[in-house]
């Protein structure tokens, strides 16, 4: 189709030069330089992106912009609780008239920065307890994944719950730990399953001929040869975090008020559901939309980064 | 295979064992406490030191843990501290309700996810296909809690179409048949909210096996020997398409003695996980051990139900 249509346009052009530019002596593009160009081309992946960078911009750099104290309360006023969108207030105010625009920003900030802290010790975890378990095999492999799978039988939701009205004091950092506890397993069965197979391959056993420490060949040899999956993990993880996170702030359980979260915001939210459906609409559609722009991007990484996909 | 079986079966043993003294400890690792939570507060301090001598709370944790285990073993999960019932009835009056809840939501979603993902693979890059993709991102991508949200907001608030929560209606004297019309109504909207998770992440699956299928070289032996194209896809592609999806399928059922916790949440589904909710509020350890032991036992269950079953579907695989 497109593919033809350029060939057609361009085979006089080209015609006369193919002799003398044979393919393999074409400028060659670097493994980052293709990984970059496949990721560009997927319109839905650069798409993802440019939100999750307005994104942050906007939770990050707005409150700039937009000075309200997000906690602040405004009860004793009929025209500011409950407020329609206005001038004073872009997104109007929730029930006790708090400025629902700079509560989605903190809450933003919150989500965001809760999603993305816990996806790296998530996954630090995992590469930790994978790549020993993966490199060293044995009796270390079978004690780490028996771990691995008991964290994995434990019912989610269910004990997630349990914990965060044990160890959780609602701050942000309590609820990172948390989500980071449950989150690492997958990573850690991945990073695992590339080291067994890397493990065999004649660099590493090429690099521990000359005396390479076994740390030196995990970290610095083999782990960046298992980077791909890994990253794509990562990315997915941010996602499912964030509606962890939402989750157990709507059930009562993560951040406590009246400190902002986008999943405490819609709890809050749903009981005003019918006099004011902007406090439920708003947060929910910024966590659905960041997790839909996250799950693309990391889709759009697992394609760039498959050594599989035919170059076209 | 048999000796597959009993090996991962003793396996699970100590992983059992590890998970209870485990999630033991959590439980009682909760802060207020039984007696905090659940005893009246003009208790004397008499009566109060006589409640925690019988629900045993005065032993070491060690003795505590050790009673609990070797009554479970007989299958005796104790009494609850809030109603004195046994945990087991508790735990038989709530199966039925998230046994109906997740069985007829994995009906509904298996054959909608076959479909919509055999759909999108057949016509791969059409504007079908490329519709439901989008619809299957939104799904995934949606946390529970919103959708049944939403859901509520709109049939149930809006429209007034369908109940939005419980499992009847109440204060109405109905014959049989229209108090069962009453309960489908009241089963629609959290059959669609949990049901639309699970499509949206099999057909996904569906539609990445089928396209890998559809490649094969078996594939193209049977389109030259002129078999059609129906019979290609259904006798052909869709079996061997579908075996990866089973195993999915098996897998998430092991989270069913959880119950649905957050959907039954939201749309007030009287099954195992509101009990949970509740059980964790009012601090009844008995239940809650219960519960978590009994999910833990399932999902690895189930992980083996899987594996047996991909293997027992597919003959390439073989387990040693």
């Amino acid at each position: 189709m497109d593919i033809s249509e350029e060939l057609n346009a361009t085979v006089e052009e080209v015609e006369p030069f193919l002799e003398l530019t044979p393919a393999l002596v074409q400028k060659r593009r670097s493994q980052g330089r293709i990984i970059f160009d496949r990721f560009v081309r997927n319109k839905a992946a650069i798409g993802g992106a440019i939100f999750l960078i307005l994104l942050f911009v906007f939770c990050f750099l707005g409150p700039a912009l937009w000075r309200v104290n997000p906690n602040q309360q405004n009860i004793l006023s009929v025209s500011e609780t409950l407020a329609p969108p206005s001038l004073a207030h872009l997104f109007g105010t929730d029930d006790v008239g708090r400025d629902t625009l700079a509560r989605v920003m903190a809450g933003g900030r919150v989500s965001l920065s809760v999603g993305l802290t816990s996806m790296l010790m998530a996954i630090l975890l995992g590469i930790g307890i994978g790549s020993f378990a993966g490199y060293y095999g044995g009796v270390v492999d079978n004690v780490l994944m028996r771990f691995t799978d008991a964290v994995l039988a434990i019912p989610l939701y269910l004990l997630l719950f349990v914990l965060s009205a044990s160890f959780t004091d609602g701050t942000p950092k309590s609820v990172v730990v948390l989500i980071a506890f449950f989150g690492w397993t997958y990573a850690a069965r991945l990073v695992r399953g590339e080291f067994l197979a890397l493990k065999q391959r004649e660099y590493v056993l090429a690099s521990r001929t000359i005396g390479a420490s076994n740390l030196r060949l995990m970290f610095r040899h083999m782990l960046p040869n298992a980077a791909g999956p890994i990253i794509v993990n990562a990315t997915l993880l941010i996602g499912t975090n964030i509606i962890l996170e939402s989750v157990l702030s709507y059930f009562g359980f993560g951040i406590k008020p009246p400190d902002a979260s986008w999943g405490s915001m819609i709890d809050v939210g749903q009981g005003l559901f019918d006099v004011d459906p902007l406090l439920v609409l708003i947060p929910g559609a910024l966590v659905i939309l960041t997790v839909l722009s996250v799950n693309l991007v990391g889709d759009g990484l697992r394609d760039a980064l498959d050594p599989y996909m035919t170059e076209r | 295979m048999g000796r597959y079986i009993i090996r991962r079966i003793l396996q699970a043993i100590p992983l059992l064992f590890l998970l209870s003294i485990v999630m033991f400890s959590l439980i009682h690792l909760l802060p207020g406490g039984a007696d905090a939570v659940l005893f009246n507060p003009r208790l004397t301090a008499a009566g109060r030191a006589a409640l925690r001598a019988r629900m045993g709370l005065d032993d070491p944790f060690y003795i505590q843990y050790f009673k609990w285990i070797s009554a479970a073993l007989t299958g005796n999960f104790g009494y609850s501290f809030v109603t004195n019932e046994p945990v087991s009835s508790i735990l038989a009056r709530r199966f039925p309700a998230t046994l109906e809840l997740f069985g007829i939501a994995f009906l509904v979603a298996l054959t909608l996810a076959i479909l919509i993902g055999v759909i999108s693979a057949v016509r791969q890059g059409t504007v079908a296909d490329y519709s439901l993709t989008i619809l299957a991102y939104v799904g995934i991508s949606m946390p529970a809690f919103l959708l049944g949200l939403f859901l509520q907001d709109i049939f149930g608030v809006t429209l007034q179409w369908l109940p939005t929560s419980g499992t009847g209606s109440y204060g109405l004297t109905l014959s049989p048949w229209a108090s069962l019309f009453d309960h489908l109504q009241h089963l629609i909207l959290p059959v669609i909210a949990l049901s639309i998770l699970f499509i949206a992440g099999w057909s996904r699956y569906m539609r990445s096996s089928m396209i890998e299928v559809v490649k094969q070289d078996y594939m193209r032996t049977a389109r030259a020997k002129g078999v059609g194209q129906v019979s290609l896809l259904m006798r052909h592609a869709f079996r061997n398409a579908v075996i990866p999806l089973i195993t999915i399928v098996a897998l998430d059922f092991g989270a069913i003695a959880g119950g649905a916790t957050i959907t039954e949440g939201v749309f007030a589904w009287p099954g195992m996980g509101l009990l949970f909710i509740a059980s964790l509020n009012a601090r009844d350890y008995p239940v809650l051990i219960a519960m978590l032991m009994i999910s833990a036992f399932l999902v690895i269950a189930f992980n083996l139900i899987a594996d047996i079953l991909y293997a027992v579907l597919d003959p390439r695989i073989r387990y040693t």
